[in-house]
């Protein structure tokens, strides 16, 4: 085990269910983030990424499952594990009356680790100007300031909901590389949520994808790339409806065509299915968003 | 010295993970002749901060290049082209299969393949390697 070896995952969930009333939102969530990770969690609009997030962080209080967030539990996390975390909501609410420079000195003064150097220097690179209002900020500079602010203590965990929803492309960008700056300390482990694959296809290392209130996939993101490929069968004479293909995740037949979006291609597939049909097939490489569409089945 | 006229470039948004990108682009350069045997490649670190990925992507590449022996690690300074990887011009080693192609294309032609077919059954057999 990685884990084992790099000592006890930052985050482990099990089972974890979340309702809200009727509405079942996490239906059983397992997931377990190794320490110095990136992971990319993704999921549609309404999936619940945020709901699982805020339950991981003592936010929501969970309806049942077990939930452990460095080693604690998160509805009673303590102040030492809380030092060691930094967050930043999806809709994020600052002091609108302080001024940036106030508001970063405020929340500094709550932590013994705080990189006054490292939130200055974030600050000038994200054209924060530091003598203006937090109120009548654009979102986008609000989202980068709530960043410096939950950067600057250093935090051996990192989360963040929808980092980049409101930025604009070049400040995407430019927070992209930022991730990457702080994830290059591999003793950092991030989460974020994202339903842009393309936000998580140069940062994360692993993915999570959520559907449905679960955990339908998490492993290493090369090796879903490695291994998800969309097959183009054509075959010598019609296929029949019932055509099948192993590990098929969606299919879609059309007379002697066939287009099948598969989780592993074993080695001997493409053979058998040119003899078996006499068909020709070519295997296509996804993109992340290609196989994330796939996966939900409406690619 | 790092050859500084080597260029790399990474499609995130690819179905092809961007370490075997960079694997496919090593392996163009010492076709090409742009890599020579010897020659030191990028660090970890400068090829992340350059292309702006991930650096466990960049070192999966290397090692993996390294396995299949076209890289050597050198204690203290990085990764370099191994000695006798990139033996010869491309048209030289080209030169060198063709013998082993000319036995395959006669042998199609007397199964009465036509010429597109022999290459369906390269690219397949391309293919399976790939998998």
């Amino acid at each position: 085990m990685i884990e084992a070896s790099r000592g006890a995952p930052l985050i482990e969930i099990s089972g974890l269910m979340k309702s809200f009333g009727t509405a079942h939102v996490l239906r059983g969530v397992d997931l377990t983030i190794p320490r110095g990770s990136v992971t990319g969690l993704l999921g549609k609009n309404g999936s619940g990424k945020s709901t699982l997030l805020k339950c991981l962080l003592g936010l929501l209080k969970t309806s049942s499952g077990s939930v452990r967030i460095l080693g604690e539990e998160p509805w009673h996390l303590s102040a030492e594990a809380k030092s060691r975390l930094g967050y930043v909501a999806q809709e994020v609410s600052l002091y609108s009356w302080m001024r940036v420079r106030q508001i970063i000195e405020y929340t500094a003064a709550f932590y013994p680790t705080w990189n006054h150097d490292f939130a200055r220097d974030l600050a000038r690179r994200w054209e924060l100007p530091t003598e203006d209002r937090v109120g009548p900020m654009s979102q986008g500079q609000q989202q980068k300031l709530a960043l410096v602010l939950a950067l600057a203590h250093e935090p051996d965990l990192l989360i963040l909901d929808e980092p980049v929803a409101s930025l604009d492309p070049s400040a995407r960008r430019e927070f992209l590389g930022t991730l990457l700056e702080v994830t290059r300390d591999q003793r950092r482990t991030v989460l974020f949520s994202t339903h842009i694959t393309t936000d998580l296809e140069r940062v994360a290392d692993h993915v999570a994808v959520l559907r449905d209130g679960k955990i339908v996939y998490h492993d290493e993101l090369d090796d879903l790339k490695d291994s998800v490929k969309r097959l183009r069968i054509t075959a010598e004479r019609d296929l029949p409806s019932s055509f099948a293909v192993a590990n098929s995740l969606r299919s879609e037949i059309s007379g002697r065509h066939a287009m099948v979006a598969v989780s592993t291609v074993e080695p001997t597939l493409v053979e058998e299915l040119e003899s078996q049909w006499e068909a020709s097939v070519t295997v296509e490489d996804l993109s992340l968003e290609e196989i994330f569409l796939e996966m939900h089945g409406d690619a | 010295m790092v050859n500084p006229s080597i260029q790399f470039e990474v499609h995130p948004s690819s179905g092809v993970p961007i370490y075997r990108q960079l694997m496919d682009q090593v392996r163009a350069m010492i076709a090409s002749g742009q890599l020579a045997d010897g020659d030191l490649l990028p660090s970890v670190r400068q090829m992340a901060d350059e292309l702006q990925v991930n650096m466990m992507t960049v070192s999966k590449a290397w090692s993996r290049l390294e396995i299949e022996g076209i890289l050597e690690r050198v204690r203290g300074t990085g990764m370099r082209v191994s000695s006798g990887v990139a033996s010869g011009p491309l048209k030289e080693r080209k030169a060198d299969l063709k013998p082993l192609v000319e036995p395959m294309v006669t042998r199609g032609h007397q199964l009465g393949l036509t010429d597109g077919q022999i290459l369906d059954v390269v690219k397949s057999v391309l293919r399976e390697r790939k998998l």
